[in-house]
């Protein structure tokens, strides 16, 4: 006895001491999104959108206006895991997760799914639909997609699935990969007694086009099946009969009957069908929101600003320009300061965003978790410091006033942005007018979009240009923005990794800073403990600040509007109002 | 007759293919392509960006995509759209109907309404009715048929009598065929309201100088002094020449019917063909554009015969050899 106590003892100790570590993400005590809902069921609720779906296939679908439909069907609870208005993470149709590292280096998640779950046909959903969707769809070679890029890991090596029992997955990594949870439990799943046959004879992308609405060929494990589509005029969709979640009192949900998105493309026309009530909801654009929030109390309607959004606007300068003149003040860390001291932050939101908008000061937007605001230096609006970094970075000014560098050089150059956006047109004029007082001749060109993103991306033919990027709650998504050889490293292009290989390797330089962001943007996502990884992204912020490779501008509010008898909670720009689609209802 | 029709049709198969050809030439020579949209998405990778590249046959040479999508159109298939993934001919056929039904109630309308109006001001020159109907004219032809539809827009706003923008309703598909044809008809009201005022003004002036020099011509005053009945003189003699310069308008009007309201149909969301070749061109979805540039040729083809065949009927001087 005493040796067998002994041996137990040891073999305890030697899994204490060698065991993997070992993560629990959640587990069956979280209640899932909505579990705590008490609504009635009924109604229809109808919505604009600018323009329509052009696929219902996931994998294919690259805008909005289509990915806003197929989350109807595929999201709001059809995923493993789910993020709240917040980007919080919650336990979805898996009800535990856990994240083990082995001993070999490697990261194996394992999810544990709810039972009984059905697609809306019917048929069950299992571990087989998972794995067939990680492992033949999104890491299968033949079948490009966005997705596919998320869910690599810092080599650019996918994962791999396996089934567990029916309802248990693992899916392994070769490293650590600290968004795994979020981004592989957040898949979009296929079902795969349907979607097999297509990886199988090669022709998954095209399938399910919008003829598949119409032709009632969507299978979910969403709230919503789109069933209807008039082209360029309305979606039409209508519960799930097998949604899984269930509300406080034990009723299915989704509550509404019906769920259209009316096309309606001219914003104006958008505003006039939500003051008519023939759109019960609406992301209000600035130059309307105070008309409209001057209404709300008569209409009876909520109207309010959920923070910032996540793009980013900012100026930014071609480091490797032709000119080894204009190149030495775009690399002058002074000159870039001089221009943030100079930028008047306070008009842009005046004039161009009704002052519905915040200033930008750094990368990483104020609604993600890892924003520091601690860590960011700021460029309050002052001429006479934009005047002093000058000077300290070896301008002067003529007998004209006009900037002048060491070498005598008058300072000019050429402004563009995308043609036809009012308010980056409006940022450009302003920035002009602001350099006009320090002695810097800016001529402001605009440029349709398609040249100026070629000029930007494939030649060394530009100067200066204000241009704008998607942001996310999560700061790795800006990856291919900071990498040292990221294909948007726009400012200053590697020679190997420049798209259109212009860079002359002899006048490519990358300062100590942009090393160190390169090395954040690497190591980041090995890193599992938060904590580590928000000090690594708060040393970004820092960086970028201190150094203004991009000198961002100014951010709308996310602005929305709604009928009051509709039951909508604390929208924000991560979840907008329809966070809470399956379990939104009419009050009256 | 038949036979010039034929050698005409036969004329026109080279037409087209150059004008689809430049049309091709001219997409391609603009800055970019289809995928510039992606390029500045930090979330798309350069794999996934040369994978769709490969995939969309846009890594090819330029001379090569386009005899590969001629040879598809001379057997009825005009390739895929980028943008959609679906077969160019269907997306333009969705939408066929809704541009026809627009453009033909609003053709009709402001011809039969300008050919009409215009010869009553003709014929009441400098009267106080030719004098407001001038001042209309001028108004409407001023005035862009955007800003017209705004302005509709709200008056269906503010009475609550017209539905903003769209074909139909929400539950059409549950309606009887006859509360779907009012359903129709509600819809369209106003946007084809709004196109036929701004083409009816100026058809209206055309026809209004195109009879007033007819009738001061010395054939008129012939016909006239010999006591002809003014009514003979006017509608058998005079009209049947002031109509010929408007007939050879009709031809390019008739061209013009699928692409031509394009600010109405965006303005009212009218399902039809300016807002989808509006959108290719802005994304350049290149087969799109191409195929909507060649429906374009050859209605132009078809309506500058027809004029043509119209104008042998009405005016007896013309012959077609």
């Amino acid at each position: 006895m005493k040796k067998f106590l002994l041996t137990v003892a040891l073999l305890l100790f030697v899994m204490i001491v060698f065991a993997a570590e070992k993560y629990v993400w959640f587990d069956e005590k979280t209640p899932y999104l909505g579990a705590d809902a008490k609504g009635k069921y009924g109604g229809r609720l109808v919505v604009g959108t600018l323009s329509g779906p052009r696929t219902m296939n996931y994998v294919v679908a690259k805008e909005t206006s289509s990915t806003d439909v197929i989350a109807l069907f595929m999201g709001y609870g059809g995923t493993l895991v789910e993020l709240d208005n917040y980007a919080r993470l919650y336990p979805c149709m898996a009800k535990r997760c856990e994240v083990e590292l082995t001993d070999e280096g490697k990261m194996i998640v394992t999810f544990w799914l709810r039972e009984g779950i059905k697609w809306s046909d019917g048929k069950p959903f299992t571990a087989d639909d998972f794995v067939f969707t990680v492992n033949d769809v999104y890491s299968n070679p033949a079948i490009p997609s966005s997705t596919q890029d998320v869910i690599k890991d810092s080599k650019g090596r996918l994962p791999k699935a396996e089934k567990v029992n029916n309802y248990t997955v693992r899916v392994i990594y070769e490293e650590p990969f600290r968004l795994a949870v979020r981004y592989i439990g957040g898949l979009y799943i296929w079902p795969k007694h349907i979607a097999e046959e297509w990886v199988k004879n090669g022709t998954f992308t095209q399938k399910w086009t919008v003829e598949a609405i119409n032709n009632k060929e969507l299978v979910g494990l969403g709230p919503f099946i789109p069933v209807e589509y008039v082209p360029d005029q309305y979606i039409r969709a209508v519960r799930n009969p097998n949604f899984w979640k269930k509300d406080a009192n034990g009723n299915q949900l989704p509550y509404l009957d019906e769920y259209v998105i009316k096309i309606i493309p001219d914003q104006n026309a958008q505003k006039l069908a939500f003051e008519k009530g023939e759109i019960d909801l609406w992301g209000v654009p600035a130059q309307f929101y105070p008309e409209i929030k001057a209404k709300a109390k008569e209409k009876n309607w909520v109207v309010g600003t959920g923070g910032p959004t996540y793009g980013t606007t900012f100026i930014t300068f071609n480091w490797n320009h032709d000119d080894p003149v204009k190149r030495s003040w775009f690399r002058n860390e002074f000159f870039r300061k001089a221009v943030a001291y100079a930028m008047d932050k306070d008009a842009m939101i005046d004039t161009l965003l009704a002052g519905l908008g915040v200033a930008q000061w750094g990368p990483v937007s104020v609604l993600s978790p890892f924003y520091n605001d601690d860590a960011l230096r700021k460029y309050p609006y002052d001429l006479e410091y934009a005047r002093v970094m000058l000077q300290m970075g070896g301008f002067s000014w003529d007998k004209d006033g006009n900037l002048i560098d060491a070498k005598g050089n008058k300072v000019e150059f050429v402004l563009s942005t995308n043609a036809g956006n009012r308010i980056r047109e409006g940022m450009c004029n302003i920035i002009r007018d602001e350099l006009a007082k320090l002695g810097i001749k800016v001529t402001f060109v605009p440029q349709d979009f398609n040249l100026l993103v070629n000029k930007m991306l494939n030649t060394t033919d530009w100067e200066a240009i204000v241009i704008g990027l998607t942001g996310s709650d999560e700061p790795q998504g800006g990856r291919n923005v900071w990498a040292l050889k990221g294909t948007l490293h726009f400012w200053n292009f590697h020679p190997e990794a420049a798209p259109g290989k212009q860079i002359k390797p002899e006048i490519y330089e990358a300062p100590d800073w942009e090393i160190e962001i390169d090395k954040i943007f690497a190591e980041n996502i090995k890193v599992l403990d938060q904590k580590k990884v928000y000090q690594m992204f708060s040393r970004y912020q820092e960086l970028v600040s201190e150094h203004l490779p991009l000198i961002y501008t100014v951010q709308q509010l996310y602005l929305y509007a709604h009928k009051a008898d509709l039951n909508i909670i604390e929208p924000t720009a991560f979840g907008g109002m329809l966070w809470t689609l399956p379990w939104i209802y009419w009050k009256k | 007759m038949l036979k010039y029709i034929a050698r005409r049709l036969v004329i026109a198969i080279p037409e087209l293919i150059i004008i689809s050809f430049l049309v091709f030439m001219i997409m391609e020579a603009a800055p970019g392509d289809f995928l510039d949209q992606y390029k500045l998405d930090p979330s798309m990778s350069k794999e996934t960006l040369e994978a769709m590249k490969k995939e969309l046959g846009l890594d090819q040479h330029p001379m090569v995509r386009y005899l590969k999508w001629l040879s598809g159109a001379v057997r009825g298939k005009f390739g895929y759209s980028f943008y959609y993934r679906r077969p160019v001919s269907t997306l333009i056929w969705e939408r066929v109907a809704a541009t026809l039904s627009l453009s033909l109630v609003s053709l009709a309308g402001s011809w039969i309404l300008g050919i009409a109006l215009g010869t009553f001001s003709a014929l009441k020159k400098y009267s106080l009715a030719d004098k407001i109907l001038t001042v209309f004219a001028f108004s409407f032809i001023a005035i862009p048929s955007f800003f017209l539809g705004l302005l509709f827009l709200y008056f269906a706003a503010r009475t609550g009598w017209f539905p903003i923008g769209g074909m139909i309703s929400i539950d059409y598909n549950n309606m009887t065929a006859w509360q779907k044809f009012k359903d129709l008809l509600w819809h369209m009201t106003l946007p084809a309201t709004a196109l036929t005022l701004g083409s009816m003004a100026s058809l209206m002036r055309y026809m209004r100088g195109s009879l007033l020099d007819v009738l001061n011509e010395d054939y008129v005053t012939f016909a006239r002094a010999k006591g002809m009945p003014e009514r003979i003189v006017v509608y058998k003699h005079a009209m049947r020449n002031a109509i010929n310069p408007m007939i050879t308008f009709l031809g390019f009007s008739i061209s013009g019917i699928l692409g031509g309201s394009l600010f109405i149909e965006n303005i009212f969301a009218w399902p039809g063909m300016g807002r989808l070749i509006y959108q290719a061109l802005i994304q350049k979805d290149l087969y799109l554009v191409i195929t909507s540039g060649l429906i374009s040729a050859v209605l132009l083809v078809v309506g500058n015969l027809v004029a043509d065949i119209l104008l042998a009927l009405v005016d007896p001087r013309v012959r077609l050899t």
